[in-house]
């Protein structure tokens, strides 16, 4: 990631719509570099899509989203993978390979992009894997892993490169106290050891807030508020202070659009 | 009226678009392989859809010969030509059953685990990590699949002819007693090298590219959800050999030309 400008991703206007739904309009963010930026929201607001989007999987129907002073929207296939290189993305379902062991899940990248060799390969990994603690498990299958470690063994290959960015969606989900514990303190220790810039998505609020230099909080397919996290606490917002309190009722109501619950029940006895 | 139309247009929409996709996807892929570095990719897929479909195709061979040089046997005695068995029997073989059998045995074994393979590999989001770590699937996971597919069919079904040639022999010869010499006299004399084993195996050729690009884009293009891997496994096996038995016709047609 060559350029140097303070934003490592600036996205400008940006539209999304799946069919007749409306997943952005207008959204615009920019995450800076060096810094953890969280995307926060309720569940299906679209902040996965979002990721695929900077990643270049999903090509949106309007806006910019420049990467490292690239439009990924304009790249051919090509430069895209290219681009890639520089991103490491953890996955909410780990996407470990399942055919091969730990070491070799980590091992992947530096096999397939760099000519290194077998020893300098072998050091790299275990080095990636003592970070996260599992150098121990290096010739453990995928499927003998709990939920935790396949999280910490796809964060160890996420980072095999080094990238520039790291993008964590939702890290936290389905993970034991203890297991997110360990990926707090993983996500910022390795935000600061390898000085690499951090997007974040995710709807655990106290695990986000701790680390986070700077939030966005999206719903409805716009950011409805932007900010550090003690600014996010005090907002004005219902909306807001309805998602970071956790209220079951409020602007987002808790039932779904429907009839009168009498008339439903009673029919033309309730009128 | 109007809902019906719209329907039947929505579904060819979606068909056309669908066979894009798949010439997309078999362009890209046929044109990313064989490199150097994807060598040991190859022969691995090579192993799982040819050497592990070798069971079930020598099995089916050798049954299958044994049946047909049973029946050729038991009609072309009532005539005293049992000579013809073996020649009968390779014609059958090399033009027809050989390729046609194989291409469908092939759908049903090998078709259907790339599918599932891949369509897992996508439900599991493995296809999208690989794609953000820079490493594009179709160079890695479906090229491989789709040359190994287009190398082993035509050797399986060489295999096949071989095996099945061998099971009608020895129920024509070895069990039923008709004669050795009859037997492959009657085949050397009129198999012709290339209009009986050249366009049989050219035809063999002909399904290993349609079986193995049926598999790969159904497994690519699956839903990822389990119904969607379950829907997408039926449709290779069904899809495929409905197109290796009408190709089979098709190709008949034109290569033995003058049917009038």
């Amino acid at each position: 990631m060559d350029d140097s400008s303070e934003n490592l991703i600036e996205i400008r206007d940006l539209s999304y719509v799946i069919g007749e739904r409306v997943i952005f309009d207008g959204v615009d963010i920019t995450v800076p570099r060096g810094a953890i930026t969280a995307i926060m929201g309720p569940s299906g607001t679209g902040k996965t899509t979002l990721l695929r989007i900077i990643g270049g999987q999903v090509r949106p129907d309007r806006g910019e989203v420049i990467v490292a002073g690239l439009d990924v929207c304009k790249l051919s296939r090509k430069e895209l993978f290219e681009l890639r290189k520089d991103m490491g993305m953890l996955f909410q379902s780990s996407a470990l390979f399942t055919d091969v062991s730990v070491f070799e899940n980590v091992a992947f990248p530096l096999r397939v992009h760099t000519d290194l060799p077998e020893d300098s390969i072998r050091d790299l990994v275990l080095m990636k894997l003592n970070a996260v603690g599992l150098r121990g498990a290096r010739d453990l299958m995928p499927s003998q892993l709990s939920g935790g470690m396949s999280r910490r063994v796809a964060l160890a290959r996420a980072v095999a490169l080094d990238p520039g960015l790291l993008m964590y969606d939702e890290p936290f989900t389905g993970q034991d106290p203890i297991a997110m514990g360990v990926l707090v303190s993983l996500i910022k220790n390795l935000n600061l050891a390898l000085k690499t810039t951090s997007l974040l998505v995710s709807h655990d609020i106290h695990e986000t807030v701790s680390i986070a230099d700077k939030i966005y909080v999206i719903a409805d397919g716009a950011v409805i508020g932007e900010g550090a996290p003690e600014s996010l606490a005090s907002h004005d917002s219902l909306r807001i202070q309805q998602f970071m309190n956790g209220s079951p009722d409020g602007p987002v109501p808790f039932h779904y659009p429907a009839d009168d619950f009498l008339y439903d029940i009673l029919g033309d006895a309730s009128r | 009226m109007i809902r019906f139309l719209r329907s039947l247009g929505g579904q060819s929409l979606d068909r056309i678009a669908s066979l894009g996709r798949a010439t997309v996807m078999w362009v890209t892929a046929l044109w990313g392989l064989p490199r150097a570095g994807d060598i040991s990719l190859l022969l691995r897929q090579i192993y799982n859809v040819g050497v592990l479909s070798l069971i079930i195709i020598v099995l089916s061979a050798f049954s299958i010969g044994a049946v047909l040089a049973l029946q050729f046997h038991t009609q072309l005695s009532r005539f005293g030509a049992e000579d013809i068995v073996g020649l009968g029997l390779a014609l059958v073989l090399l033009r027809e059953l050989g390729p046609v059998v194989t291409g469908l045995l092939f759908a049903g074994r090998a078709g259907s685990a790339i599918t599932a393979e891949i369509g897992l590999m996508k439900t599991t989001e493995q296809l999208s990590s690989m794609e953000m770590m820079g490493v594009d699937p179709l160079r890695r996971i479906v090229a491989p699949r789709l040359w190994a597919g287009i190398i082993s069919m035509p050797l399986l079904t060489a295999i096949f002819n071989v095996v099945a040639i061998y099971g009608g022999m020895v129920v024509a010869v070895e069990w039923l007693g008709g004669d050795p010499g009859g037997f492959w006299a009657g085949m050397q004399d009129t198999v012709e090298l290339w209009d009986d084993v050249g366009k049989g195996m050219l035809k063999s050729v002909a399904f290993a590219v349609v079986v193995t690009w049926i598999a790969v884009f159904q497994g690519y293009d699956t839903l990822p959800t389990a119904e969607g891997i379950g829907l997408a496994t039926t449709r290779t096996v069904v899809v495929s050999s409905v197109m290796v038995l009408a190709m089979d016709f098709l190709l008949t047609l034109s290569m033995y030309g003058d049917f009038n």
